[in-house]
């Protein structure tokens, strides 16, 4: 599937002639100039209000602040893991109650998953901060803000793995069930690892979601990296500084993840052309 | 032995794939079911094996009603090799081929070793076997769907248009290959074609199909070169006026033979048996 998609590209795609690259270089230098202009303009704006000033930036690489920020980035990757340790199963558990055949368990399903991805998560957090407290449910703070983050993302990851499960070949089923595979074993030894291989780069692309959501433990004064930036800013009042420094690890954490994902997908679109390794 | 007692198949929407079908396919035969696209070929030979379930009639193996046996029970009993090999792309070949028996509980290590031994019944090398279906040519690929239909030693063999997809050299190979295997292992065999000449070289026996199943004619190949029922049946396999429309003419001599089209295709030998 992967190769036809491959040669599809390489079809469709014509490489540029002199014109045509001439004319993107252009575009990339100005496009450069512009986007360099406006940093420059923001670090003028800075340096005017004395925000570039040497002591309102060294502290950042003191030992005490770095553990202040490195505790608040424990508890992120803490809580990002754990929700995707939990959400991306249940997600899957999700997608095939919602392609099953059972009637009430796909309806079941499909009102959860729908419930969970059209609701903001500040609103699940808030129920799990305010409301269900009242009725006696009080969880641990970690739990307030990872529970909603499972319920969410276990609703969108759901629909990933319901599309991948789609993507699959339809003569797999085919050629499972004539060589005499249930339909349980046709899920589980043909239809599941394909799909799963499919949404692989999607489910990390879930995880650079799922990272940005457990921004919300402010809400929950869970002491993940937005909470300890927050926190950090009432305490030094370098609020430019902080945000800054803080808003740099996180996209640093999620260009890596973005990146690990792209090259899982080369990965296996070049194992999909060739047939891939001899591992498996 | 496979026997089809008056099996019909109507879908819900109302349209007829077989009318009414009655045929037996005695054991360690090979048949072929040639028709047209929409002659219910496919829809009948699917029913061997439960993949389509008649709406009348019966079909029985061994005297035995189909509709009876459970399906994946049924389906491990049965080979079936189908057009697109079928291959699971994320297993390695021999793991395809292995597939069923591994599910039936023989061991890992009995299972791997017999598949690698069908893969060279089916004339691969079974270093092939580490490899993944991606890795192999089209014509590869569709022994591998041969080997893996035979890997629970059935006694049947379901063949659906199993060398469509590969070109006509390629097709050739598998064909003679075919007929090697079956001279080996004398299976029962159903094999579905649009191919009539396919069908001649396959089968001991070729049923023509017109559409709705209705058999226009069975009988060995030569009898229906010889005797073709109707014009249906003539125009299909090209003796009235086709490339079968062969004739004779004496030239210094000899007993030449020429198409229809007066082209010279060979000499005539006496008792041209060897």
């Amino acid at each position: 599937m992967s190769t036809t998609s491959t040669s599809a590209t390489q079809v469709l795609f014509d490489a540029p002639g002199p014109r045509g690259r001439r004319r993107i270089l252009l575009i990339s230098i100005v496009s450069s100039l512009a986007i360099l202009a406006l940093i420059a303009l923001g670090l003028w704006q800075f340096q005017r209000n004395g925000q570039l000033a040497a002591d309102k930036w060294l502290p950042y690489l003191r030992r005490d602040y770095i553990a202040f920020l490195g505790k608040g980035l424990m508890g992120t990757l803490e809580a990002t893991a754990v929700a995707a340790v939990i959400a991306f199963p249940f997600g899957l558990v999700l997608a095939l109650g919602r392609i099953s055949r059972a009637r009430a368990l796909s309806a079941i399903s499909a009102v959860w998953i729908e419930f969970f991805r059209g609701i903001p998560m500040l609103l699940v957090v808030y129920a799990f901060l305010l409301a269900l407290p009242a009725y006696g449910v009080n969880l641990p703070r970690f739990w307030m803000l990872v529970v909603p983050m499972i319920l969410v993302s276990s609703a969108s990851t759901a629909e990933v793995f319901r599309a991948g499960i789609g993507a699959v070949d339809r003569g797999q089923d085919e050629a499972s069930a004539a060589i005499g595979l249930s339909r349980g074993q046709t899920m589980r030894y043909v239809i599941l690892p394909q799909a799963v291989r499919l949404v692989l780069p999607s489910l990390i692309l879930a995880l650079v979601s799922l990272l940005k959501d457990s921004t919300l433990g402010f809400v929950v004064s869970f002491n993940e990296l937005q909470f300890q930036g927050k926190t950090m800013v009432s305490i030094t009042r370098f609020l430019v500084q902080t945000y800054v420094v803080v808003s740099v690890i996180y996209i640093v954490l999620n260009f890596l993840l973005t990146k690990a994902a792209g090259l899982l997908e080369r990965r296996m679109r070049r194992r999909a052309a060739e047939g891939g390794g001899r591992s498996r | 032995m496979i026997r089809f007692d008056h099996v019909g198949k109507t879908y819900p929407g109302g349209t007829t794939a077989v009318e009414d079908f009655s045929l037996t396919i005695d054991s360690h035969a090979s048949v072929v079911l040639v028709g047209t696209s929409g002659s219910g070929k496919t829809t009948l030979m699917r029913m061997v094996n439960r993949m389509v379930d008649p709406t009348s009639g019966r079909v029985l193996i061994d005297d035995e009603d189909v509709a009876g046996v459970d399906p994946v029970k049924l389906r491990r009993s049965i080979g079936y090799v189908m057009q697109a090999s079928g291959l699971l792309p994320h297993r390695t070949v021999a793991e395809n081929v292995a597939t069923v028996p591994l599910l039936e509980g023989v061991s890992r290590r009995r299972s791997r070793s017999r598949a690698l031994a069908l893969l060279e019944m089916v004339g691969l090398d079974h270093r092939l076997g580490d490899r993944y279906p991606s890795q192999l040519s089209g014509g590869q690929q569709q022994r591998v769907g041969v080997a893996r239909a035979l890997a629970s030693d059935p006694n049947i063999l379901l063949m659906d248009e199993p060398f469509g997809a590969v070109d006509p050299i390629v097709r050739a190979e598998l064909q003679k290959e075919l007929l090697r295997l079956q001279s080996e292992l004398g299976k029962t065999i159903l094999f579905v074609t649009h191919d009539i000449d396919e069908a001649f070289l396959i089968g001991e026996q070729v049923v023509i199909l017109r559409p709705g199943g209705e058999i226009a004619q069975q009988g060995t190949p030569a009898e229906i070169l010889a005797d073709p029922a109707d014009d249906f049946v003539e125009s299909f396999v090209g003796s009235g006026v086709g490339k079968r429309a062969l004739h004779v003419d004496e030239v210094s001599g000899q007993q030449v033979v020429l198409d229809a089209g007066d082209r010279p295709v060979g000499v005539l030998r006496e008792g041209s048996r060897s």
